[in-house]
């Protein structure tokens, strides 16, 4: 054993590049063995104990608490009591912190595993597929290389396909895919999909299915992007491997069939988790709070509503243009549909979306988002409509896309689904991002006008109050109609106030004769 | 108060309350309309009421077993209005619990009817003003009542219902009970403990009829050697109402006719959904023999109109109905992984004596849909803990499809096999095999090792017969 050895930074997981020194637990002069606790350190995820992996007398502390160092960096020095000062100042001034990772002591609570260092790149579990070896090293590119898969937008569409007869592990790749079951034939017992009708179905649609699409998560050191649907396990199994960040593909089976149940995935947990350190909880910090005041912190959509308006605000040159439209046509056209139609229920905001979508279809001119990197315009073809839903603590915009092509009928199924999902917070992230134009309607609060701000990158959002009985004067006689107003917010770097002022005339139009939307 | 909301349920029963909670829990702003009560027949007039009785009517038989094990009871005094008003108690302290978790959980309770005025609208009448609601869903789980008979009208004085028979001022010399399913069941039993003399009359040729046929024949002997007389393949075909009495004129499916005179009867011959007077007509909702038409996810034909429970249908059991609800706004609210409710594995539990539990098909049903039928049983007489309790009576019957080892049926009759069904379920709906049922450990001494030895007897090894 060396006379004067190092006290580093350890290396608690793939990630981890610096710690911070929070406190020492020993004084200079104390003797320390193998396994004694040292220090606490703070990485960007916890707080843990170094451990000591040499013994001897501390003769140095170099870190101070506070300190921020890189891993291997050199903290203190270990010595024997008769160690000379002078040979130890000269093991300072040589150290490098080059090939000192191997060394690097583990943490002490680092999932139980045996306080053994772990060299880097971590060692490959026992696994039989190589590819899961190399991403666990590097586990981001490795889904990239792999080339995703191709899925043809012909299977994509459709209507709920939770009825659809599939196996588990079909309904997970037709998920992950955005397959819709409806558009797969199943080929096995009383026609369930299989996973392989579904990759049939994708072959013969002129896709491709080489390879896996890229896991959603950023998986832990064992859990390679592979996918591991088909490794036979137990349901509790599954469910641990998948909160662990392990793959079912590195456990040793050692259950009933050759499944792998909970002990295996515990057991590849232990195995890998000496290089990889546990997650910490995020400590909680009480706001303080005055006594009449109370700060709320704000939630992250909160946060985000707050940012992404105020640039809106500040960065885009809003303008504004109203309208009156007269609603009596298009409320006994409503009132027709639903007392014919018990599947549906349309509602006048429905009728705003269909004949927003179908006025951007004639302009399209409006249906655009404003690209700041490239100073670009990107022009839809298609109206993806955007519709403001008040949820707790904020709004969300989810969005009813190709709004042009559908019938009112699905135009209303759809936006109240997305509605009700949006309040229990059940949208998927697609469902919510993109758009091509916005609706935010507060007739319901009986509003009789408002300004609404744009949505970036979109380029224009309509402002829907709500319809009331208001006198109007026609061919010189003052009549009762019931009297929408409109206003219609766009950025003038895109889109000019003719334009818009011609948008509100379609629109106009198509909502005082609403039978045109038929044609 | 608002009157706009994300969901509002009509009805406060088990389906009702529980597809609120779920709701309100999903973050949906939420209603729920009642008429009555808070927790609906189950908690007010069904379910928990009766068990209360029932225990009253246990106490009675250990009263009268307590010399086996040692006592020596002398007169036994019995205060029918002390037993009632425990199970009114009972009552009304759980509907106050749903009270409280309404509140808890941020939902809005409206009294008063609701009627649909509309798609996604619903009139509330309460005291003399109608109070207009809108919500973009709207669950009915408006549940269901006893079915009359023709010729059989309910009057609340000598022919009851379980509302008249749940609260009897006096016990009656002597009752029919007219309909052998778990309702007729469980009154017929109670009164028999406590004394009356009780004549049970069935028009389908088995006691119990959703039950397993052998399970039906012994819970017949045991009743039959209980002192209760049991009429099945038997139609009720006139009545004739005396100044305290009712004359029964019985007619077998052989044709012979008997009349038979009791103090009263109590008619449990079905029940039939609440549909009226709610404003189905008023939107178009489709109804199929009293009931309302839903999909698997408790849809109906009218967009944002859901229903659940009794109303939409057997199995008419609290517990399918809170199974419904919260599918039902799972469904609605975007929930990953809904799974519709699977009718063949609903338990479905009578509170006789002895009790009986079953859950999923009879072996008639196994047989008739072509399974290839393995069967276990195991009797009680054989249960350490049976013998210990004084309660052989019984048996568990599993049955498995032999090729694939999965539990289809599983049958019980016993003390307590209410507490034991879901072990079955359970093993049902994780799809667990004969063997993988083999494998478990089950405590001894407990009833349920009867359950283990069941599932050994299918495998040909039972260990204890």
């Amino acid at each position: 054993m060396a006379r004067i050895q190092a006290i580093t930074v350890p290396k608690w997981g793939l990630t981890m590049t610096e710690g911070t020194v929070s406190e020492w637990l020993v004084e200079e002069g104390d003797t320390i063995a193998i396994g004694d606790p040292i220090m606490d350190m703070e990485t960007s995820k916890i707080v843990n104990v170094v451990e000591s992996i040499v013994a001897g007398t501390l003769r140095r502390k170099l870190a101070q608490p506070g300190d921020t160092l890189p891993v291997a960096a050199l903290m203190g020095v270990v010595a024997e009591a008769d160690v000379a000062d002078a040979e130890i100042e000269a093991f300072i001034a040589d150290y490098k912190i080059d090939d000192k990772v191997a060394v690097a002591p583990a943490g002490a609570d680092a999932g139980g595993a045996a306080p053994a260092a772990a060299p880097e790149p971590a060692p490959a579990p026992a696994d039989p597929a190589p590819a899961a070896a190399v991403s666990a090293a590097t586990p981001a590119p490795a889904a990239e290389t792999a080339g995703a898969p191709s899925v043809p937008e012909a299977l994509k569409g459709g209507d709920d396909d939770s009825g659809v007869h599939a196996t588990v592990h079909a309904r997970r790749l037709a998920a992950e895919l955005g397959v819709n079951l409806n558009n797969v034939n199943g080929s096995g017992r009383n026609g369930r999909v299989g996973v392989a009708d579904i990759e049939q179905a994708i072959v013969a649609a002129g896709g491709s299915v080489a390879a896996k699409a890229p896991p959603q998560r950023i998986p832990e050191v064992n859990a390679a992007p592979v996918d591991d649907s088909k490794v036979p396990a137990t349901s509790v199994a599954r469910r641990l491997a998948r909160s662990l960040g392990v793959n079912l593909h590195s456990c040793r089976p050692t259950g009933r069939h050759g499944k792998v149940c909970r002990y295996d995935v515990e057991a590849a947990h232990a195995l890998a988790s000496g290089a990889s350190a546990p997650a910490a909880p995020t400590p909680e910090i009480a706001a303080e709070t005055a006594p009449a005041v109370q700060a709320v912190p704000m939630s992250g959509m909160r946060r985000t509503i707050a940012s992404r308006l105020q640039a809106s605000k500040q960065t885009i040159p809003h303008y504004r243009v109203s309208m009156d439209i007269k609603l009596d046509a298009l409320l006994a056209l409503r009132k027709q549909i639903n007392e014919g139609e018990p599947g549906v229920n349309v509602s006048v905001n429905d009728c705003v979306v269909k004949a927003v979508a179908m006025a951007l279809v004639k302009c399209p001119e409006v249906n655009v988002q404003y690209d700041e990197a490239t100073r670009s315009i990107q022009r839809f073809t298609d109206a993806d409509i955007s519709v403001a839903v008040a949820i707790a603590d904020g709004l969300i915009t989810p969005i009813v896309r190709a709004a042009n092509t559908k019938t009112l009928g699905q135009i209303s199924t759809e936006a109240r689904d997305l509605a009700t999902r949006a309040r229990a917070g059940t949208l998927k992230a697609d469902e919510f991002q993109g758009g091509s134009f916005s609706i935010s309607n507060l007739g319901m609060f009986g509003v009789r006008q408002f300004d609404a701000i744009i949505n970036p990158p979109q380029a224009a959002i309509l402002a829907v109050a709500g319809g009331e009985q208001r006198m109007v004067v026609e061919n010189g006689e003052p009549q009762v109609a019931t009297v929408m107003t409109v206003s219609l917010s766009a950025d003038h770097r895109v889109i000019d106030g003719a334009v818009a002022a011609q948008f509100l005339q379609v629109l106009k139009r198509f909502m005082e004769t609403p039978s045109l939307m038929l044609v | 108060m608002s009157t706009s909301f994300d969901v509002i349920v009509v009805g406060g029963g088990p389906g009702g309350y529980v597809a609120a909670i779920r709701a309100a829990q999903l973050g949906l702003s939420t209603a729920l309309v009642e008429k009555q009560h808070l927790g609906g027949i189950c908690l007010n007039w069904g379910c928990i009421p009766t068990k209360a009785l029932l225990q009253g009517a246990e106490v009675a038989h250990t009263l009268a077993h307590a010399a086996d094990f040692g006592f020596t009871t002398g007169e036994v005094n019995f205060d029918l209005k002390r037993l009632v008003k425990h199970s009114r108690d009972v009552s009304a302290r759980l509907a106050g619990g749903i009270g409280y978790l309404m509140n808890k959980n941020g939902i809005t309770v409206v009294d008063g009817h609701a009627r649909l005025s509309g798609k996604c609208r619903l009139a509330v009448q309460a005291a003399e003003k109608t109070l207009e609601y809108r919500a973009d869903h709207i669950v009915l789980a408006t549940g269901a009542r006893p079915k009359p008979l023709p010729g059989i009208e309910p009057d609340g004085d000598r022919i009851w219902t379980y509302f008249e028979a749940m609260v009897p001022e006096a016990l009656p010399r002597s009752l029919l009970v007219i309909g052998s399913g778990a309702i007729g069941v469980e009154f017929s039993s109670l009164y028999n403990d406590l004394g009356v003399d009780v004549t049970l009359v069935e028009v389908l040729d088995q006691l119990l009829p959703v039950e397993d046929k052998e399970v039906s024949a012994f819970a017949r002997q045991q009743f039959e050697r209980r002192g209760i007389k049991v009429h099945t393949s038997t139609r009720v075909t006139a009545i004739e109402k005396h100044a305290d009495s009712v004359t029964c004129h019985l007619e077998g499916a052989d044709g012979s006719t008997v009349a038979v005179t009791v103090e009263r009867v109590i008619l449990a011959a079905g029940i039939q959904g609440n549909v009226e007077n709610i404003g189905l007509e008023e939107v178009g909702v489709e109804t199929d023999r009293g009931f309302i038409v839903t999909d698997p996810w408790c849809r109906t034909n009218v967009a944002g109109l859901y229903a659940i429970g009794d109303v939409a249908g057997p199995p008419c059991l609290a517990h399918k109905a809170s199974h419904e609800g919260v599918i039902c706004i799972e469904k609605l609210a975007g929930v990953a992984d809904v799974h519709p409710l699977d009718k063949g594995r609903v338990p479905g539990c009578t509170y006789c004596r002895p009790q009986v539990a079953s859950v999923g098909m009879t072996e008639a049903q196994a047989r008739a849909a072509g399974r290839p039928v393995n069967l276990g049983r195991f009797d009680l007489q054989a249960n350490g803990r049976a013998l210990a309790i004084g309660e052989t009576a019984g048996f568990v019957k599993t049955v498995f499809d032999a090729r694939s080892g999965e539990l289809l049926g599983a049958h019980m009759i016993g003390p307590e096999v209410t507490e034991q069904i879901q072990g079955f379920g359970l093993a049902q709906s994780l799809e667990a095999t004969e063997q993988d049922l083999a494998r478990a450990v089950f405590a001894h001494p407990t009833l349920s090792e009867a359950m283990h030895e069941s599932v050994l007897a299918a495998l040909g090894r039972a260990l204890h017969q």
